[in-house]
């Protein structure tokens, strides 16, 4: 993992820029299929960071605000199929949730090609690669996400000249 | 007195507006009570509130604006200093302050009484902050007498003069159809005289005196009923109805609590800050430990009407309320200082 | 049940029979608290009322000034083994509905006196009506133990979507994404952070709430237009499903922000998404995101 502060401001000059991708893989089903993406060496963009979560019923919507606040321009929720879960039924909850809730980031302005929930299986290393890929390469002509986003901490309603 | 008539008023503005920060109160949804985003739309305020003047604003000069100008001495969120870590060494960057004169326009008199509250905390306790002393020091006050009143407004229950703020560089009084300037103050004076070419002489004219206000309250000996009132049952019987939340704190032009807190923004950064916080909270007292010595609403809401009322009275010599009636008419389940002034008064005390 | 419902002529009428039912449960000694409402310091006002001896009972009133959603007072009662009598309208019986289902009162601790609502009023106004009755489902209460029924009462709103009839949700929803963006982030920088709107809330029932724990820090006392967004998304995802729409957050807002235009849109979808009756309409239905359907909308493959 690199050094570099997630928060800082991304070079948005030219082509170098890569969006960040902050994705919430569950253990038993997404996260076997990133680690199977990684073993058949598939290649999918550096920029994708993942959090391990024992089910993606574990991603609590709060999750996904805040990454967006720290800077990541966009998030994957993944995990089981439904009716593959782990916990028999994890996902049907995480799936209502999300139903939920990207119809609320849409209404609040957040672009939906931002926010992403997907069904990856452990032996699904390939669907993997082309989700992240396929997220990345929708978000870049977007340039870095600012909604939502905690830049600096602003003096509210006070007097600046 | 010299006059300008209401419509006029701009004038007056345009001509303050380069040389100064002019603060103006605006409208609000609030006051207007017309649907919230066709206001965002045309830029409007939700509430009314004192805004830096622009030209075509919609000026708000009926009463006291929903928001108190204290956020603009004491910002809810105020960044102090910046800390930015460069390999080994770590660099302190001071907010930098600047000297260009601020005219707050159009305050009234409640507020303005704040204001005294606010010095006596910031300025006159053997200490002074540096961060409220950079604005509040460079602040010509121009205060308008109220001609009209809202009903929450109790101002002269607490012994103040809607009609006039003898501390203020400016008072303007509402003449009717005009507004007439006095200078009471030498910097008062400098200024009045270089906008003296827009305005006329007005000898005879008399302001205007607003109703008799709806709620009164009796403020005489609360103070020293409430020396012997810490362990009274009404604690118990008022408490429960407040449900924690800060509105009142918030709104409150004399409630100067705050926190200082820090951000990350970056790995690199650390911006040191302070905000707001509000003893109505159930975490303003809780210490590191965990223990909380307000643990519940009870201390909570005595602590606040005894600070009010008492401890400030004591600590700064006046009663930290001015009647401006922003709790009377925001507290969501009116347990506001008025109801309670008379549920003191009202109180038996054993001896 | 018809024993306990006690027709009133006219809305005049619901404070007499309100004192006498009150001071008759007080004087029977198996009720030790009422909540209910009395005068404010303004005409137009009215205030949460917490009655313990019979005698009292004489202070409740009902007017179009009796907003407040009382239900969460119950709240502070909790675990004391006490029984307490509370008054509720139509849209307040809701939430005490979903009170009871999260397990946060017991039904038999609480003797609820349901009063068929009149319609309210705007605070401090005598001629417009409150917001909250806009979005009107029910004004008849939904579970009541004792039913005060007036004739007055006003015509609910139950045609489907009608519920959420915020005056400004189909306006945002026409706006493209970056004027909601614009709207939202003007919302979010006027949100001074008072929490009165989660603390007014009968269906945000936790002990301690992310918002104030300090380990780990959800959010500090800063007041940003992030950290603002931040709370108000995630307050609208954790009461989603929940939501009765009593619209008491909209309602206590000092700073006039639509906070309940973004309950309500989620109220909207899950109609539209799951097929499922409005929250908290009766004991027996299990709030939307408590359950799942194994047929659910599939959007994430």
């Amino acid at each position: 993992m690199t050094n570099q502060p997630l928060a800082d401001n991304p070079n948005t000059s030219g082509q170098e820029w890569d969006p960040k991708i902050l994705v919430f893989a569950c253990q038993y089903c997404t996260y076997a299929g990133a680690d199977l993406a990684g073993l058949s060496r598939l290649q999918y963009p550096t920029t994708t960071r993942v959090i391990r979560v024992p089910c993606s019923g574990r991603t609590n919507p709060q999750f996904v605000i805040r990454a967006f606040q720290k800077g990541f321009d966009g998030v994957l929720v993944a995990g089981c199929h439904p009716g593959d879960c782990h916990f028999a039924t994890g996902n049907y909850f995480t799936r209502r949730r999300y139903l939920l809730m990207t119809r609320l980031m849409e209404f609040v302005g957040m672009d939906p090609r931002r926010f992403r929930v997907c069904w990856i299986s452990g032996s699904e290393g390939p669907k993997f690669q082309q989700v992240v890929t396929e997220l990345t390469d929708a978000i870049r002509p977007l340039g870095p996400n600012q909604k939502l986003r905690d830049i600096e901490p602003s003096v509210i309603g006070g007097i600046s000249r | 007195m010299r006059k300008i008539a209401k419509t006029r008023i701009d004038d007056v503005l345009r001509a303050l507006a380069p040389r100064y920060d002019l603060y103006v109160p605006v409208e609000g949804a609030t006051t207007m009570r017309t649907p919230t985003a066709t206001l965002w739309q045309e830029g409007l305020e939700n509430a009314s509130r004192f805004r830096l003047y622009e030209e075509g604003l919609p000026l708000y000069w009926r009463t006291n604006t929903g928001l108190s100008p204290k956020d603009l001495f004491f910002p809810q969120t105020e960044k102090m200093y910046t800390a930015i870590s460069q390999g080994k060494t770590v660099e302190i960057k001071e907010e930098s302050t600047n000297a260009w004169p601020i005219i707050l326009f159009g305050v009234r008199s409640c507020d303005i009484a704040s204001i005294d509250c606010m010095d006596r905390v910031f300025l006159q306790k053997g200490y002074e902050d540096t961060y409220y002393k950079n604005r509040r020091q460079r602040t010509l006050i121009f205060a308008l007498g109220c001609s009209t009143h809202e009903d929450t407004c109790f101002c002269t229950s607490m012994g103040i003069d809607p009609k006039a703020s003898p501390t203020a560089d400016v008072q303007i009084s509402d003449l009717g159809d005009a507004f007439g300037f006095t200078a009471q103050s030498p910097s008062g004076q400098q200024i009045l005289a270089s906008i003296d070419s827009l305005m006329s002489d007005a000898y005879t004219a008399q302001p205007v005196s607003p109703d008799p206000m709806l709620i009164n309250v009796n403020l005489e000996g609360v103070t020293e009923k409430l020396e012997t009132m810490f362990d009274h049952p009404l604690w118990d019987e008022l408490s429960p109805r407040c449900i924690g939340c800060g509105t009142c704190t918030f709104l409150c032009p004399t409630c100067y609590c705050f926190d200082i807190n820090h951000k990350s923004p970056t790995h690199a950064h650390i911006v040191k800050q302070r905000s707001w916080d509000s003893c109505m909270f159930v975490d303003y007292t809780c210490m590191a430990g965990g223990h909380n010595p307000r643990p519940s609403k009870t201390e909570r809401v005595r602590n606040r009407f005894l600070d009010k009322l008492l401890y400030n009275r004591q600590r700064h010599g006046r009663v930290f309320c001015v009647g401006c009636g922003r709790c009377v008419s925001k507290c969501p389940v009116s347990l506001e200082i008025a109801t309670v002034i008379q549920k003191i008064q009202a109180a038996e005390v054993t001896p | 049940m018809n024993e306990n419902i006690i027709q009133v002529p006219d809305k005049s009428g619901i404070s007499k029979i309100m004192r006498e039912i009150a001071g008759d449960l007080l004087r029977q000694q198996t009720i030790s608290l009422v909540i209910g409402w009395e005068k404010g310091i303004l005409p137009n006002k009215s205030a949460p009322a917490f009655i313990t001896q019979s005698q009292d009972a004489e202070k409740l009133i009902f007017d179009e000034y009796c907003y407040h959603n009382l239900t969460k007072y119950l709240l502070q009662r909790k675990g004391s083994g006490l029984k307490t009598a509370i008054f509720v309208k139509g849209c307040d019986s809701r939430s005490l509905v979903g009170l009871i289902q999260d397990n946060q009162i017991a039904r038999e601790d609480i003797c609820i006196i349901g009063i068929s609502c009149p319609g309210l009023m705007e605070e401090r106004n005598i001629v417009i009506p409150a917001k909250k009755c806009e979005i009107c489902y029910t004004s008849v209460p939904v579970e009541y133990d004792f039913l005060i029924d007036c004739p007055e009462t006003k015509t609910a709103n139950d045609e489907p979507g009608g519920s959420y009839a915020h005056r400004e949700l189909p306006r945002v929803e026409n706006m493209t994404l970056d004027q909601r963006n614009i709207y939202w982030q003007k919302m979010f920088e006027n949100c001074i952070r008072c929490y009165a709107c989660r603390n007014t809330c009968p269906v945000c029932s936790c002990k301690e709430c992310c918002f104030d724990q300090a380990n780990p820090t959800w959010l500090g006392k800063g007041n940003s237009t992030s950290d603002n967004g931040f709370y108000h998304l995630v307050r609208a995802m954790h009461v989603a499903g929940r939501c009765v729409g009593c619209g008491e957050c909209e309602r206590v807002c000092p700073m006039n922000l639509p906070v309940m235009l973004l309950n309500n849109k989620l109220s909207l979808s899950i109609e539209e998404l799951f097929d499922e009756p409005p929250a908290s309409l009766s004991l027996d239905v299990t709030a939307t995101l408590n359950h799942f359907k194994p047929d659910d909308p599939e959007e994430f493959m």
